[in-house]
């Protein structure tokens, strides 16, 4: 969809129409306040904030909500037979074609079958890129939130993994995690993705893989990312790599601006000044030290 | 003939040992998280920063025996740089640094059971117990619990003014340590510090 003034308003008004009944505690999206803005407010303001600041938020809801969707008023028999909302991959063929081997390795893929699809994980009427967001923080806990959805309710879990999988029990995200230093700040600063996929290159045509991968493939080398070279440059922070100079001596300062990552954001007149300290310290003493032999040595003869 | 004067109570030097101990091995764990490369592995980071963690709360708890001790044994003076002659006698240790020790001489100030160091020792460990120490440790308490940092300085991470100063504190001490070390060889002998630091007693 366009983004210029007349087709918004053309959109905006197609939507408006829809959400005349898709409103409230209406039919569409229940508890997710996406569309629950009250009744009394402008109908053509009805529309949640987190749809329009998503991907899709300049679409029509027709665009994706078709067949009997389309005809207005809905004839219950028809939409229960003839309705449809179009899968991502109308739009995203491409997309969905470079994820698909990736997704069937997933972990999620070979668990789940069928029962898994890219809604799952991301819901179309609020999922937004990182350049969208513009705060990796958002992006984090955008990410991260979609995860915790299943991952942090037994209800979720089991609604899923139950048909498949009826023994398997949520493990407790804290008590798993118990290794990891700083589990919280990790949650706040990185998203599950970043240890749970495989790393991606810096050339790479997706900026993450969609192979989700089960605790243990995951990764647990630290210095992945808590190093100079880290993975985080050509992941979690790819979108901003422009930004990946040096400020004030700091290497990957885009990261400062959210976490300090220690072994990452070293500063680089830090490690000289240090050593110039420990490595002058080292040498001064030891040339002391021989000097004092050698006067020894001659003072003895 | 040499005499023997006893100079450390047996609760400075386990102090001593302790503290040295901690600090070498939050050296290399703390060089080995800073540092952290995948192709260069000193000690593995998960390992290292369980190891730095542990350590280093092991060295507040000694810090804070030490502190507390000074206080009750009057042990804190022995620390306080005197304002008399002290500028003369700085000089005079200098010169021995510089010349003396290569000539033969004897070190111009020995301890004694009034004044455990010289005036150089006096000014050095001061700035270091009581200056470079408490920051070390306090932004390191902080970095074990992220939350009492600011959210952000500058538009950074409030991490990053507590990690930099964290840095610079931990050259000093590594700096000194290796300084510290090198000097315990001039005493009278070679041994001489080394042995009062693990007896007692200072012999010369």
């Amino acid at each position: 969809m366009g983004t210029d003034p007349e087709t918004v308003a053309q959109v905006r008004a197609w939507n408006a129409e829809c959400l005349q009944c898709h409103v409230g505690d209406s039919l569409h999206e229940q508890g997710k306040g996406l569309f629950n803005l009250p009744k009394a407010a402008n109908k053509s303001d009805r529309i949640s904030p987190k749809f329009t600041a998503s991907n899709h938020g300049n679409m029509a809801c027709k665009t994706c909500h078709v067949g009997a969707f389309l005809s207005y008023p809905h004839v219950a028999e028809e939409i229960s037979k003839k309705a449809e909302t179009l899968g991502c991959n109308e739009c995203h063929a491409q997309e969905s074609f470079r994820v698909e081997a990736q997704v069937a390795k997933s972990v999620h893929s070979k668990n789940l079958k069928d029962n898994f699809t890219c809604s799952t994980c991301h819901d179309p009427h609020v999922v937004a890129s990182a350049k969208k967001l513009g705060s990796v923080h958002k992006l984090v806990a955008q990410d991260n939130a979609m995860c915790m959805e299943c991952h942090n309710s037994d209800k979720k879990f089991a609604e899923f993994g139950g048909k498949v999988l009826p023994d398997k029990k949520r493990p407790d995200i804290d008590k798993i995690h118990e290794w990891l230093p700083n589990t919280q700040r990790h949650w706040q600063a990185a998203r599950c993705i970043d240890c749970h996929t495989p790393p991606v290159k810096a050339n790479a045509s997706l900026s993450v893989s969609h192979e989700i991968l089960n605790k243990d493939k995951a990764q647990k080398n630290c210095s992945t990312c808590h190093a100079q070279d880290s993975a985080l440059r050509t992941g979690l922070y790819r979108h901003i790599k422009e930004t990946e100079a040096k400020e004030m001596g700091f290497a990957n300062a885009a990261f400062l601006r959210n976490s300090y990552v220690v072994g990452a954001t070293r500063n680089i007149y830090l490690d000289l000044l240090g050593l110039i300290m420990v490595g002058g310290t080292i040498g001064g003493v030891s040339l002391h030290g021989l000097l004092r032999i050698l006067a020894a040595r001659r003072r003895k003869s | 003939m040499s005499t023997r004067v006893f100079i450390l109570p047996i609760w400075i030097r386990i102090w001593h040992w302790t503290n040295a101990l901690l600090i070498i091995i939050l050296s290399v764990s703390g060089a080995s998280l800073h540092f952290a490369d995948p192709e260069l592995v000193l000690v593995p980071f998960a390992l290292a920063a369980r190891i730095h963690d542990l350590a280093g709360l092991a060295l507040v708890a000694a810090y804070s025996f030490f502190a507390i001790a000074n206080v009750v044994t009057g042990n804190w003076w022995q620390y306080v740089p005197k304002p008399e002659g002290f500028i003369k006698k700085c000089v005079r240790q200098v010169r021995f640094y510089a010349w003396g020790i290569f000539h033969g001489e004897i070190p111009p100030y020995p301890p004694t059971p009034k004044n455990n160091f010289n005036a150089m020792q006096q000014i050095v460990y001061w700035f270091i117990m009581y200056l470079v120490m408490p920051v070390l440790l306090i932004t390191g308490v902080i970095f074990m619990w992220p939350d009492l940092a600011p959210k952000s300085v500058f538009g950074y991470d409030g991490l990053m003014p507590v990690a930099v100063l964290h840095y610079l504190a931990a050259l000093v001490i590594v700096s000194f340590m290796f300084a510290h070390i090198y000097l315990g060889t001039t005493g009278h002998k070679i041994s001489t510090h080394f042995k009062m630091m693990i007896t007692g007693w200072h012999e010369h």
